[in-house]
């Protein structure tokens, strides 16, 4: 987007300030990461800052032995891929015909959506709802319940009604194309970037998201990586638990352990970024379409 | 004839919201029904539909508790900081990113400063402590090498505004710049090379051209963030929390965990739920309706 | 440029084509489920009208989810469980389902688990006010006339820790025994008494003295804190209680309020001195600055393990000798020369070590009233009440799972023994420890877990935690409603009163006391004061 011009002032401030924020951002993860290679009592001591001390991948071995770590990372990744496409279709569905401005009841069905982003019925009736239409324990419960963000919606419908001109609406109902049509031939193509950024909302919601399958799965093989994660992480931290349990039920897992662990949830979603990230840094002008 | 000649145009895209519409009413509008147990005298073992009415009384219990007022100002203080801070951080930073020359660090940098979105609140609560103690954390050592005094991050109520404020700055500001990026991608090009033969400097550029051209995404995000005023994230107040500060830090989010969920009282966190609920609606529709005649630019 | 685009195109179709399959199996999916569970319902319901006991029925079990199974067993599948199928259900004609509840979310699943009934058959829960507001609400099986039917066994285990589960002359729950009932221990450290030429402290005063040298001749360096503290209940409980004058009851019942677990004699005569002490150890730098944010004791660990700490108080749980990581043997790590003795380091106004212990009762087990399985469940916790399967579940076998040392079943760590025994506590829920039958041979025990070099050093600081140690909290008939109501909020309040008194300036604790004290009173104190009088007035009637 920018053309090759003399480097100014303004491009040496403008790097400064990226390279601030880039080592901020960067520094508790490398914590993290030199926490996950250093020893147990390194850790305790609190020597461990920005370097692993007293190296060792003991902690990655041991996750990468767990078999049910490797099982939940599979189908954390199913689960991902496939509720990210539900998500995108429902979420086009709804964007392309609200972003029409001609049709008549859109205001009406915008409130009807808006609304729920305010209300909700509260844990128990969801849950006994969720009982009702036979979802406990199976898999489309952490698909079905999340598949339209009210918020992904009106991003999307949003850029819909800036970039997609009015006339290119018209001409393409003079070539005779149908809605369905339209929406796959003209507007998608066009929408690539805001497609590509809800996607990645979605994708990391599903795969940070583990509340849901907290309540609502007790069958171990439908377990995302998530909640067995959170459950090496927070449990133990709680100090009034171990108080109330008393010594025999006292069982630590090591905080390198819980480190490489959350490298292991956290390092898959992110390669999904730089794939994606392609769709907004070479952006889709309008002059483009004409080719 | 009129409205047969619309239906016959328009009968796809009524079918599209067939599927959206029957999304919502099954899993969002079925379950409403739970929102009375905020004027029940809620028994989980009759069920919500059998429990007795009580009326207003959960309401005028909670309007009664001095710690309801202090939690509602704070989640007003708390957001407001976010908002005047928080909010126009990412759009910073996605026009910094956006005039970054390098196309390769460009690209590196946008993938790195998203990092902290993955790290959960309680393992930033732990590495806060390290870093931010009054006397022993590690911000405060170096202060005290180069002769500066200690600052209480955490413990005195004004700096820890401070403190809140700018992590919670950190933790977003990559990633909520990921949507302007994507708003900037649909800039059409030409106006850039217009300005440029206009000789037009940077500033100038990024304020007639980059700016307006995300006004709408800006728009509608403020809208939606107005809306969420009186609506506060638990984890964040919480964890950064402690008790030196709980005059500013105890929020709506941390009273609702307090005196409702944690001893089961659903009655109480689903009325302090319903007025967030009634509130930000409020708010938001306001925010929309000012919108809209203002700039034009509208959710609804 | 355009065949990218085309791609893409492509791409997407596939996605869509590939969504709607999977909306049409998932939906396929569900009403097959449905149809299977209502025929499991249906049957269990004709089981129940017809009462043909032969019939296999199915008794849903809770178990804790800690993330912690061994590789390749999960809760719900396991050797363990085998083992109860095979002696427990199979001759009974039942088969056993382990519902996991994830440990830390345990009291708001099974709340919802509740409401919408389906929670296991045999449920259970710390929560003492859970337990109370559902039996009042109608949600639990009295089990009274099912004790006596079919737990003889599991009545004469449990003993008297079945009075705890009794609630307006009902048995809604069934107690677990809590074996240990030690709190706190403390330890001090040797190598800093022989530099000072100190002995061991043994009264308040003495070890007063011993932190104050501490201090002077900073053993530890620049950042010295003699002694450990951090913003929980076993930095401040021990200290607080020893200042504490009322031994009565009365005073216990009138001037106490319970919290969780605890009980906070905040109201009793020598509780503003317990605080005035702790404030001058503050303002003396005897503690960590920051411990007021030191809300998961990590610092105060880190702080002992470096070598900075004096004495260090702990839970019992968090014990201090143990396997290689525990952090006696990471401070004789860390500081070359470092040794350390128990002590006892407060004493009373009568020269005792007066301090908290557990009561001898566990978590709550209950049978929700939608149960259909009371009978069965019972029979399961009466089972499990078997000497031989306490010694099974707990140790398995000899030489697979453990080897005997001085007539002492001793887990011997290896993988058959974790693969069995990982969740041992979880599953033995009747009790919360193991009983060999006398306080000596249970301490014997306790103390053969810990390697040689350390064990006379841990039994020792075990016995001291006994001594004179009273069990806390003193119970009601039932538990109060305001208490369960308040817990949260009074111990916030709690903590409040204690950073803001003993951070301030010692000339204006008076005036900062008594403020926080009149917040702490008028938030949620009156109130529970109030049902606390009442309560003790109608029980001594």
């Amino acid at each position: 987007m920018i053309r090759n011009r003399r480097t100014t002032w303004f491009d040496v401030i403008n790097l400064v300030i990226i390279t601030c924020c880039v080592l901020l951002c960067l520094a508790p993860f490398v914590h993290i990461v030199s926490v996950s290679f250093s020893s147990g009592s390194a850790i305790t001591a609190g020597k461990v800052f920005l370097f692993p001390i007293q190296f060792t991948t003991e902690a990655y071995s041991s996750v990468f032995n767990d078999k049910s770590m490797l099982r939940a990372l599979g189908f954390t990744i199913l689960l991902t891929v496939g509720f990210t496409l539900l998500a995108m279709l429902m979420t086009t569905l709804a964007a392309f015909p609200l972003s029409n401005g001609k049709l008549k009841g859109r205001k009406a069905v915008m409130l009807f959506i808006v609304f729920t982003m305010f209300f909700s019925g509260g844990l128990i009736p969801e849950y006994l709802l969720i009982k009702s239409l036979g979802l406990l324990d199976k898999m489309s419960v952490l698909i079905l319940p999340g598949l339209i963000s009210p918020f992904s919606m009106i991003i999307m419908v949003t850029f819909l009604r800036t970039t997609i001109p009015e006339t290119l609406h018209e001409a393409a109902e003079i070539d005779g194309c149908t809605h369905f049509g339209k929406l796959f031939r003209i507007v998608l193509p066009l929408s690539l970037p805001v497609i590509a950024t809800l996607a990645l909302f979605y994708a990391v919601g599903r795969w940070n998201g583990f509340r849901d399958a907290l309540f609502y799965v007790h069958d171990q093989n439908l377990f995302p990586l998530q909640l067995k994660l959170y459950q090496m992480v927070v449990n133990n931290m709680i100090s009034d638990i171990t108080a109330i349990e008393g010594a025999e039920m006292k069982k630590t897992i090591s905080e390198s352990l819980k480190a490489a662990s959350i490298m292991f949830a956290t390092v898959p979603i992110l390669i999904v970024y730089p794939w994606l990230q392609r769709y907004f840094v070479s952006g889709m002008t309008l002059g483009s379409v004409k080719e | 004839m009129r409205a047969i000649h619309y239906l016959q145009r328009y009968w796809q895209l009524y079918i599209m919201l067939l599927p959206v519409i029957a999304y919502f009413f099954v899993f969002k509008y079925m379950p409403l029904y739970g929102v009375t147990i905020a004027f029940k005298e809620y028994n989980p073992f009759k069920g919500v539909n059998a429990s007795e009415w009580i009326g207003l009384d959960v309401f005028r219990n909670i309007f009664a508790m001095e710690d309801f007022y202090t939690a509602l100002r704070n989640t007003f203080l708390l957001n407001g900081l976010d908002f005047v801070f928080g909010f126009p951080a990412p759009i910073f930073l996605a026009i910094c990113l956006n005039e970054l020359k390098f196309a390769s660090f460009k690209r590196l940098s946008q993938t790195l400063l998203y990092l902290p979105h993955f790290i959960s609140w309680v393992i930033i609560g732990g590495i806060m402590y390290q870093l931010f103690a009054t006397n022993y954390g590690i911000i405060n050592l170096l202060l005290a090498k180069i002769g500066i005094a200690k600052i209480p991050f955490l413990s005195d109520s004004s700096y820890w505004l401070v403190t809140y404020t700018s992590v919670g700055i950190w933790q977003s500001i990559g990633w909520g710049s990921i949507i302007y990026l994507a708003a900037m991608t649909g800039i059409n090009k030409e106006l850039y090379d217009a300005a440029d033969v206009d000789g037009a400097s940077r500033l100038r550029r990024i304020w007639h051209i980059t700016i307006p051209g995300i006004r709408s995404t800006i728009i509608v995000l403020m809208i939606l963030k107005i809306g969420d005023m009186v609506d506060i994230g638990f984890d964040r107040p919480y964890i950064i929390g402690n008790v030196m500060v709980r005059d500013v830090s105890d929020v709506l989010s941390t009273f609702i965990y307090r005196v409702g969920l944690q001893n089961s009282q659903y009655s109480t966190a689903t009325a302090v739920g319903l007025f967030q609920a009634v509130v930000g609606l409020a708010f938001v529709l306001t925010a929309n309706y000012v919108s809209k005649k203002t700039t034009d630019e509208s959710i609804i | 440029m355009k065949a990218f685009r085309k791609g893409v195109m492509q791409w997407f179709l596939v996605c869509m084509v590939f969504a709607l399959v999977l909306v049409g199996c998932s939906s396929g999916d569900n009403s097959k489920s449905e149809e299977s569970g209502e025929s499991a319902v249906s049957k269990g319901a004709d089981t129940n009208v017809v009462e043909k006991p032969k019939e296999r029925v199915k008794l849903r079990v809770e178990v804790f989810d800690r993330g912690n199974a061994p590789e390749g067993v999960t809760v719900t599948n396991n050797e363990m469980i085998a083992y109860i199928q095979k002696n427990f259900g199979d001759p009974n004609n039942i088969d056993l389902e382990f519902v996991p509840v994830p440990r830390t979310d345990e009291i708001n699943q099974l709340s919802v688990l509740m409401a919408a009934g389906t929670a296991p058959d045999v449920s259970f829960t710390y929560n003492s006010g859970a337990v109370y507001n559902w039996a009042k609400q109608g949600g639990l099986t009295d089990l009274t006339q099912l004790l006596s039917e079919n737990g003889p066994q599991l009545q004469s285990y449990i003993g008297d820790a079945m009075n705890y589960g009794v609630f307006d002359d009902k048995q809604y729950a069934v107690v677990a025994r809590r074996v240990n009932l030690e709190k706190y221990t403390s330890i001090i450290r040797q190598d800093w008494l022989d530099k000072a030429q100190l002995p061991v402290p043994k009264t308040t005063e003495e070890t007063y003295n011993t932190l104050k040298k501490f201090k002077e001749m900073n053993l530890g360096g620049n950042r010295t804190f003699p002694l450990s503290f951090a913003l929980t209940p076993d930095s401040y409980e021990p200290i607080i209680w020893s200042f504490i004058k009322e031994q009565s009851d009365e005073a216990r019942y009138l001037r106490s309020v319970t919290i969780g677990s605890r009980e906070y004699p905040i109201l009793a005569d020598g509780h503003k001195d317990g605080v005035r002490f702790l404030n001058k150890l503050y303002n003396e730098g005897l503690i960590d600055p920051d411990f007021a944010l030191d809300k998961d004791k990590k610092k105060k660990e880190e702080n002992f393990v470096n070598g900075y700490t004096g004495i260090m108080t702990s839970d019992v749980t968090q014990y201090y000798f143990g396997g290689e990581e525990s952090q006696v043997n990471q401070l004789e790590k860390n500081v070359p020369g470092s040794s350390v003795t128990p002590l006892l380091p407060w004493t009373d106004f009568e020269g005792k070590t007066r301090q908290p212990a557990y009561t001898p009762s566990g978590m709550y087990i209950i049978v929700p009233s939608f149960s259909k399985r009371s009978t069965e469940a019972i029979k399961y916790l009466n089972w499990l009440a078997q000497d031989e399967v306490i010694q099974y579940m707990s140790f398995g076998e000899e030489g697979v799972h453990h080897d005997v040392v001085d007539g002492f079943p001793v887990r011997n760590g290896s993988d058959a023994d974790k693969k069995l025994l990982f969740n041992t506590g979880d599953m033995l829920v009747i009790t919360n420890g193991i009983d060999f039958g006398s306080a000596e041979r249970n301490l014997a025990y306790n103390g053969l877990v810990i390697d040689e070099k350390h064990r006379d050093a841990a039994m020792a600081n075990r016995k001291m935690s006994s001594q004179d140690a009273v069990r806390q909290p003193i119970a009601f008939d039932k538990p109060l409603d305001s208490e369960a109501k308040n817990s949260t909020i009074m111990l916030e309040k709690y903590e409040e009163l204690l950073v803001k008194a003993m951070m301030a300036k010692p000339d204006q604790f008076d005036t900062v006391y008594d403020a926080a004290l009149k917040d702490f009173m008028s938030s949620a104190g009156n109130e529970v004061i109030a049902e606390r009088t009442a309560a003790y007035e109608a029980m001594n009637k």
